[in-house]
């Protein structure tokens, strides 16, 4: 017992005890809040991706790859509820009478998710991709105003007076000032080989008119992608080529079934493509096919946990020396805790408990402000917003309505652990020394 | 009167470097219960070491110490330590009280030792009272919640006699108790402490340079360099 009240007497006469405290629980505080935050952002992120994506996608298929033939072969999996062929290219939106956009700098084309002129350009077959993907709710989406909604909502990719309609995400069509009705020519080209066998690039441009918008929630996704008819697509890059097909996305009866699903079907994929003894193509889960954007946000987070971890290092330190110098100013009780049948280990127990009570306490504090932060961080942002003018969470970059927070309670265990083990060891040290203090010299001298 | 602590062949050396310096050199002496004997010497003739010996604080280079009987040197720290709490009080020229703590706490303190939280929370009302009746026995009932820089010299002594008096020992060593008062307050100090002594029949070695302080007990055992020169009953005791 006298190891817990003496603990607790040293701490509440000593207020400088409370730094150690505030340092674990600014720490605690911070490691709560940010990674809550990052947990619920990458929650968006890979909801936004997934509702931008179908469940599952054929990709990487070769130039001889056909539409039937793979359509045959998948159509009889019992977790395929549904699939579209997709061309993709890329190329230049330009409005006619206007100079092309200047070329990106290096790493930052539309392949890197940056805003540029460049855009991927998909041929789909409306109807197909409204079963493979939320492509319907994609251009009824509820933000979409109605001057530049999609005209014909049951067949939005319809030709306007005999010219093929392209579908831009809301956002860039905002951007670039374009509404339905407008003309823009996709300057592109592909590479043919000649008869000497070299690559030659073949410009190709086609006239289109903007048949309206559509939303998807992912920013990176609308802001660098449209849509055109496929047969479209088809006749200008690969007119000797009516069936072919570069991409296939798939919806899936069963999520839960997913992984298994996408191997199944990438062996049927592989079996179909089969040229002298070698499969083509790959079929990949929407997880897998985003994996390196959304590991990119998950190893923000991770970076994040490490950086925010040094704070409560610091903070250990702090309480370091503030229990060595108790521990130095507390020599004198340690002979007469001996004298009245304390023992080495007892006196340990004291300092260690000194240090266990400021961890804990420091603990507790910044759990439970962290995770009230954490659940009403949107309000603070608005209280801040409305105070000083300063968005702090900007969400229109990130297309949220309120800023993301997802508290996961292993992590909440994480913290705790990792913050109540730094405390130990931090504690260890100065009750170790004030056990190794000899009784007897504190009785004999003052 | 039975003997409740008997110590035999006791020395002691401290090392200095690679030389063993001898503090004592072979210390022979009993104590029977409910006896007061003195310990007196000079400066360096190893009063001190001795009592920490006999108080288990440290233990001898060679020789026995007894406690009713039983060979207790050379138990385990954890053993020795809770022999203390039960059989020793101890009370110490500088008082030894803990400053972030009252008197009331400081006292206590002392029941807390040999208790877990649980059993402490079970009997806390009990500890209190008996802690309370101490401090009021030694004229401190008004004084109960003052710390100790808000005591005077004397008032500090007084809990460290409650102190070593609230765990109930066989035995209290004291260690020039009052050395550091004045000479009124140290004949209040001796006088409460032999009061104390009488009623509960203790057993008290005392430490101390004050050869009128040592006549007031029943035995002066004289040392000098480490060994006992003189063991006599007092003329007090010779005539009674």
């Amino acid at each position: 017992m006298y190891r817990l009240f003496l603990a607790i007497r040293y701490l509440l006469t000593r207020p400088i005890n409370l730094l150690g405290m505030g340092g674990i629980a600014i720490g605690v505080w911070a490691l709560v809040v940010v990674v809550s935050l990052f947990s619920g952002f990458l929650q968006v992120i890979e909801d936004h991706v997934q509702a931008s994506r179908s469940d599952i996608v054929a990709t990487e298929l070769p130039a001889w790859a056909e539409w039937p033939a793979l359509r045959d072969a998948l159509q009889h999996d019992p977790n395929v509820a549904g699939m579209a062929p997709r061309l993709l290219h890329y190329g230049l939106l330009v409005e006619p009478g206007k100079r092309p956009p200047p070329a990106p700098l290096p790493g930052r084309s539309a392949m890197h998710g940056g805003d540029q002129p460049f855009l991927f350009v998909f041929g789909v077959q409306a109807d197909l991709e409204a079963k493979a993907t939320k492509f319907d709710s994609w251009i009824r989406h509820p933000d979409i105003p109605e001057a530049m909604r999609v005209r014909d909502l049951t067949d939005p990719l319809a030709p306007i007076k005999n010219t093929p309609t392209v579908l831009l995400g809301i956002d860039r069509m905002r951007r670039e000032g374009l509404k339905p009705g407008d003309s823009l020519r996709l300057m592109t080209a592909n590479l043919k080989r000649d008869r000497d066998g070299r690559m030659t690039p073949i410009e190709i441009d086609v006239e289109l008119i903007v048949g309206g918008a559509y939303q998807t929630n992912h920013g990176g996704f609308d802001g660098n992608n449209v849509f055109v008819d496929l047969a479209t697509l088809q006749q200008a890059i690969f007119p000797d080529a009516p069936n072919q097909v570069q991409e296939i996305a798939i919806r899936v009866n069963d999520p839960t079934q997913l992984e298994a699903t996408a191997g199944r079907l990438h062996r049927e994929v592989q079996r179909t493509l089969e040229k002298e003894g070698r499969g083509y193509g790959s079929v990949q889960t929407w997880r897998e096919k985003n994996s390196l954007f959304i590991k990119n946000v998950a190893h923000q987070r991770e970076l994040l946990k490490i950086v925010l971890t040094v704070i409560m290092i610091v903070a250990a330190f702090l309480m370091l020396a503030t229990l060595s110098m108790m521990v130095t100013e507390k020599t004198a009780d340690i002979g007469i805790l001996t004298a009245m049948g304390g023992t080495p280990s007892g006196v340990t127990m004291v300092f260690l408990s000194c240090g266990l009570v400021i961890t804990g306490v420091g603990v507790v504090i910044g759990l439970t402000t962290g995770v009230v932060t954490a659940v009403y961080l949107e309000e603070i942002r608005q209280s801040w917003l409305w105070a000083t003018g300063h968005d702090l969470f900007p969400l229109s970059v990130y297309n949220l309505t309120r800023v993301p927070c997802r508290i996961e309670p292993l992590w909440l265990l994480q913290v705790t652990g990792m913050a109540m083990v730094t405390g130990l060891i931090v504690s260890v040290l100065p009750a170790l020394r004030a056990a190794r203090h000899d009784p007897l010299i504190s009785l004999r001298g003052v | 009167m039975s003997t409740i602590l008997r110590a035999t062949g006791i020395t002691k050396n401290y090392a200095i470097g690679k030389q063993q310096i001898p503090v004592l050199r072979g210390v022979d002496l009993s104590i029977k219960a409910g006896e007061k004997v003195a310990l007196l010497g000079t400066s360096g003739a190893g009063k001190s070491t001795l009592l920490h010996l006999l108080g288990l604080l440290d233990a001898p280079t060679s020789g026995t110490i007894e406690y009713d009987g039983r060979e207790v040197q050379s138990l385990p720290v954890g053993e020795r330590a809770r022999l203390r709490h039960q059989q020793v009080g101890f009370v110490f020229q500088f008082y030894h009280l803990i400053p972030e703590l009252t008197a009331l706490q400081n006292v206590l303190l002392a029941r807390m030792m040999d208790t877990s939280v649980l059993q402490y929370w079970g009997k806390r009302k009990q500890a209190k009272a008996s802690a309370v009746e101490m401090l009021q026995h030694v004229g401190l009932g008004e004084r109960l919640h003052h710390r100790p820089t808000e005591l005077s010299g004397g008032e500090r002594q007084r809990v460290a006699i409650a102190r070593a008096l609230i765990a109930e020992p066989k035995i209290v060593l004291a260690d020039e108790p009052t050395g550091n008062l004045d000479s009124a307050t140290a004949k209040e100090v001796v006088d409460l402490m032999f009061t104390i002594q009488q009623e509960r029949q203790l057993a008290f070695l005392l430490v101390t340079h004050d050869e009128g302080l040592a006549t007031r007990c029943d035995r002066i055992i004289r040392m000098k360099d480490g060994y006992v020169v003189d063991q006599d009953l007092t003329s007090d005791e010779q005539a009674r």
